[in-house]
């Protein structure tokens, strides 16, 4: 069946199919019908929605629902991510699966609400304090606002951590075709959260190994929950200890980067014999495909790469895309952030980023001209 | 203020001698000051808890930052040290999640100052969470700063020559928001449990301000001691005792009641659009629509793109307008094409719809630098002041939709250029206006369409 949707529209899809039954949200450009639908959609398959008085009860609200036993969404743009900084490092400490989708504006501050940009790519990287690894996919179509937000939930319950959905305004606010059977059937079955058993003595940071994802219990279930923003250990109490605060930030570096591969989502079209490489994400990446499509119908070899998942940066897909080619081009709604992290892979090769801000897309013509394509 | 502020808790600071059934004895003895009010507070908890005799994976203890904040760990129940002043907001989250649960939040003064926003918000829900605010006038955790609850003139760390900053009342601000609970006492006088108890059955929102006395700072410096805060009680107007008692429904169950009102069941399929035709078009179209708020540019706009899909085709809509209504731009960009859509952008437009002033001046740039094929559908009135190298088609399109009705002023200038373009049949777009549209407005914009093409083909 086929629609003609928003990318927003498909994020609100995506959640409730995903088992997403909680959402508090404070309105905000271009985030706003991410609020209104899931207020009108949530109440019909038995889920609850509220507006915060503001981002920072709007977050807390879904980490409290989180941990009593709901999946959980909250979306906003860059000023409201500002003020959920803070919250997102609670919810790395204190294990909390939770997805937030970030339409972003250009900015900063008020900036342009209405226009769109990726200027918080690592904003969203570095959002809080400590420095811990990040989960980030960011979307370049209604399609994948589908798709990705219900692999959002899924690895936010998987690895029990914090998710960001890396929309923005020409994704999120551009109706296109939404095919939903195919969304459906390309999207990853949603991951039912696991709980610890009814008789086991339940720690709630407790794990096997480093990189494996202690169990949860819902507060108000079977077990007694503690649930803690300070230093802590598997019993959540705090702890000053530095062996055991030691373990527990290795817990959330390794639980993450040792399962990157497992989050990889990105489409790799290379090419033999290429010298060029496009790299992108998010809306960028549609203009990069159509500059292929240029460049190869005008006899050029070029491979490209759309990375879905950026964080964790996708190692191992972004060095074969880079075997053999002297060129990597990283067009980016910015002044050039991503192409930071792929400067430290691509030793010895030029590399070419292709930066605006602003607010309007980077061209295919940009890309070939630049690129060295025409 | 007498200086004898350090000898009123001293007799009563040990730990209780048989431990009572909420707190954890291997935890004791807490670990807050010789002294501190916050050991008496932990007692009277427990003593409600324990006469209420509530099961202890059924409630939440959420706390703050702040040395009130270290409490949750000395009890044998669930748990939540959340970041500072945001207490209300996960206890809010919980509640809404299990409206069963028992929660109570602690917090300090600190908190419900940094946290003031969630203090209003949760009092105006009435959502039924405990709140106690350990009320010791000041940041002990961090060195005894000043915080909402100083009172005038009192010394401290921040406020070396005297606060100039008129404390809070708990109470009377939350008091217009009818709350469910409001009461006051301190950790001197008597009645602390008995409030408590009453705070936690509540099924609203209820807090107990409890004040507090801070014997690393406040006992010295601020010289607050027993019958100092007692004097202020009086000397402030904000007496102990129960404020306010309102009956306003529980905000988790009054949500649920309103909104959850059928039951849970699988969203009704969202209704799709039918391939019904076929487009002869072989090349990516951009058409600009630029008109005025109120003209229901982007109404129009999402017909044509869902008829090109109905036709095979693959759409793009992108719209720009201001926060305001009715009045300022409406501008739509609609793709249409028999291939993929990559580049969302029109740079370059093949086709413009010029329905008003504000539209035109939006637009203007792109007008000038575009091709010499564009088409530019504009209304007569407006076409003296387009400025463009494209194909300037000036016809009465505000005229021709007064008659047909205003609002279908975009599917006349569409149908006027379907009527020379070739996109997609015809009446496909009728099919689409009726499939997404309600009926009265369905036909309202097939009379335009209509209207439009007899003006095209003219």
């Amino acid at each position: 069946m086929i629609e003609f949707i928003e990318g927003n529209d498909a994020v609100v899809r995506g959640a409730i199919d995903a088992g997403c039954r909680f959402f508090a949200g404070y309105p905000i450009t271009p985030a706003s019908s991410i609020l209104v639908s899931m207020m009108r959609e949530l109440p019909k398959v038995g889920g609850v929605a509220v507006q915060g008085e503001d981002e920072i009860a709007s977050i807390g609200m879904c980490i409290g629902a989180a941990m009593t036993g709901y999946k959980a969404m909250t979306a906003t743009s860059g000023p409201g991510i500002s003020l959920y900084s803070e919250n997102v490092g609670l919810a790395i400490m204190g294990e909390t699966p939770l997805v937030i989708v970030n339409v972003q504006r250009q900015g900063p501050a008020t900036g342009s609400a209405t226009k769109g940009a990726d200027g918080d790519i690592e904003f969203m990287r570095w959002v809080t304090s400590g420095g811990l690894p990040m989960i980030i996919l960011a979307p370049e179509n209604v399609q994948d606002c589908y798709t990705l937000t219900v692999a959002a939930f899924n690895f936010a319950e998987r690895y029990r951590a914090p998710v960001f959905l890396a929309s923005q305004k020409e994704v999120a606010m551009i109706r296109e075709v939404f095919d939903y059977d195919r969304a459906r059937a390309e999207a990853p079955p949603a991951f039912a959260r696991p709980v610890a058993a009814v008789d086991c003595v339940y720690e709630p940071h407790a794990c096997s190994a480093p990189d494996q994802v202690p169990l949860m219990s819902p507060i108000g279930g079977p077990h007694l929950v503690r649930y803690t923003t300070s230093t802590h250990d598997q019993r959540a109490y705090l702890t000053g200890d530095p062996e055991i605060i030691g373990a527990m930030v290795e817990h959330y570096q390794r639980k993450i980067e040792a399962h990157a591969e497992e989050m990889g989502l990105y489409d790799e079209e290379l090419e033999p014999g290429a010298e060029t490489l496009i790299l992108a994400y998010g809306v960028s990446a549609r203009s990069a495909r159509a500059a292929v499509k240029k460049a190869r119908a005008a006899g050029r070899r070029v491979s490209l790469l759309v990375l879905k998942t950026i964080f964790p940066v996708q190692e191992k897909a972004i060095l074969r895309a880079l075997e053999g080619v002297s060129r990597v081009i990283v067009p980016e709604m910015n002044l050039g952030q991503y192409v930071e992290e792929i400067r430290c892979l691509a030793a010895g090769r030029e590399i070419i980023p292709i930066n605006r801000m602003n607010t309007t897309l980077v061209t295919p013509s940009e890309i070939l001209e630049r690129g060295g394509l025409l | 203020m007498s200086p004898e502020p350090l000898e009123d808790l001293r007799e009563e600071e040990q730990a209780p001698e048989a431990c009572p059934s909420y707190v954890l004895p291997e935890m004791l003895p807490y670990g807050f000051c010789p002294g501190c009010g916050h050991i008496k507070i932990a007692g009277y908890l427990d003593e409600a808890l324990r006469r209420l005799n509530l099961p202890k994976n059924r409630v939440v203890l959420v706390t703050d930052i702040g040395c009130i904040g270290i409490i949750d760990k000395y009890y044998d129940m669930n748990a939540f040290h959340g970041l500072h002043g945001r207490v209300i907001t996960y206890a809010s989250g919980i509640k809404l999640a299990d409206p069963d649960l028992t929660v109570i939040a602690i917090m300090g003064d600190g908190g419900a100052g940094i946290g003031g926003a969630h203090l209003l918000s949760v009092a105006r829900r009435n959502l039924g969470i405990t709140l106690i605010v350990a009320n010791n006038f000041n940041y002990g955790m961090t060195g005894g700063q000043h915080s909402c609850t100083t009172p005038l003139e009192a010394v401290t760390a921040t406020t070396s020559k005297g606060n100039l900053e008129v404390p809070l009342d708990l109470l009377e601000t939350l008091r217009p928001s009818k709350p469910s609970f409001l009461a006051r006492t301190s950790v001197f006088g008597e009645g602390q449990v008995d409030l408590l108890v009453e705070a936690i059955q509540t099924p609203g929102f209820a807090l107990v301000d409890i004040w507090d006395f801070c014997i690393a700072y406040v006992g010295g410096r601020m010289a607050l001691n027993k019958r100092a805060i007692e004097n202020m009680m009086e000397e402030l107007e904000m007496p102990a005792g129960v404020l306010y008692r309102g009956t306003r429904p529980e905000y988790a169950r009054a949500w649920r009641d309103l909104y959850l009102t059928d039951t849970p069941a699988a969203p009704a399929p969202p209704k799709g659009l039918q391939v019904v035709g076929k487009s002869e078009l072989d090349h990516k179209v951009g058409i600009l629509m630029a008109g005025g708020a109120g003209q229901k540019i982007r109404s129009a706009a999402t017909l044509v793109g869902a008829a090109a899909i109905m036709s095979g085709l693959n759409a793009t809509q992108k719209d720009d307008y201001p926060i305001t209504v009715r009045t300022g731009h409406s501008v739509s960009e609609v793709i249409i094409s028999p291939h993929e859509i990559n580049y969302t952008g029109i740079d370059d437009p093949d086709i413009v719809l010029l329905l008003a002033r504000e539209g035109l001046t939006q637009v203007a740039r792109k007008l000038k630098k575009c091709s010499p094929t564009a088409r530019i559908y504009v209304d007569e009135s407006l076409a003296p002041a387009v400025d463009s190298p494209g194909q300037i088609i000036a016809l009465p399109l505000n005229a021709t939709a007064k008659e047909v009705g205003k609002l279908a002023i975009g599917p006349v200038a569409f149908g006027a250029a379907l009527a020379r373009e070739n996109l997609f049949p015809v009446e496909v777009f009728e099919m689409a206006a009726r499939a997404l549209q309600k009926r009265a407005v369905a036909e309202g914009n097939i009379a335009g369409l209509r209207a439009g093409l007899t003006l095209g083909k003219a």
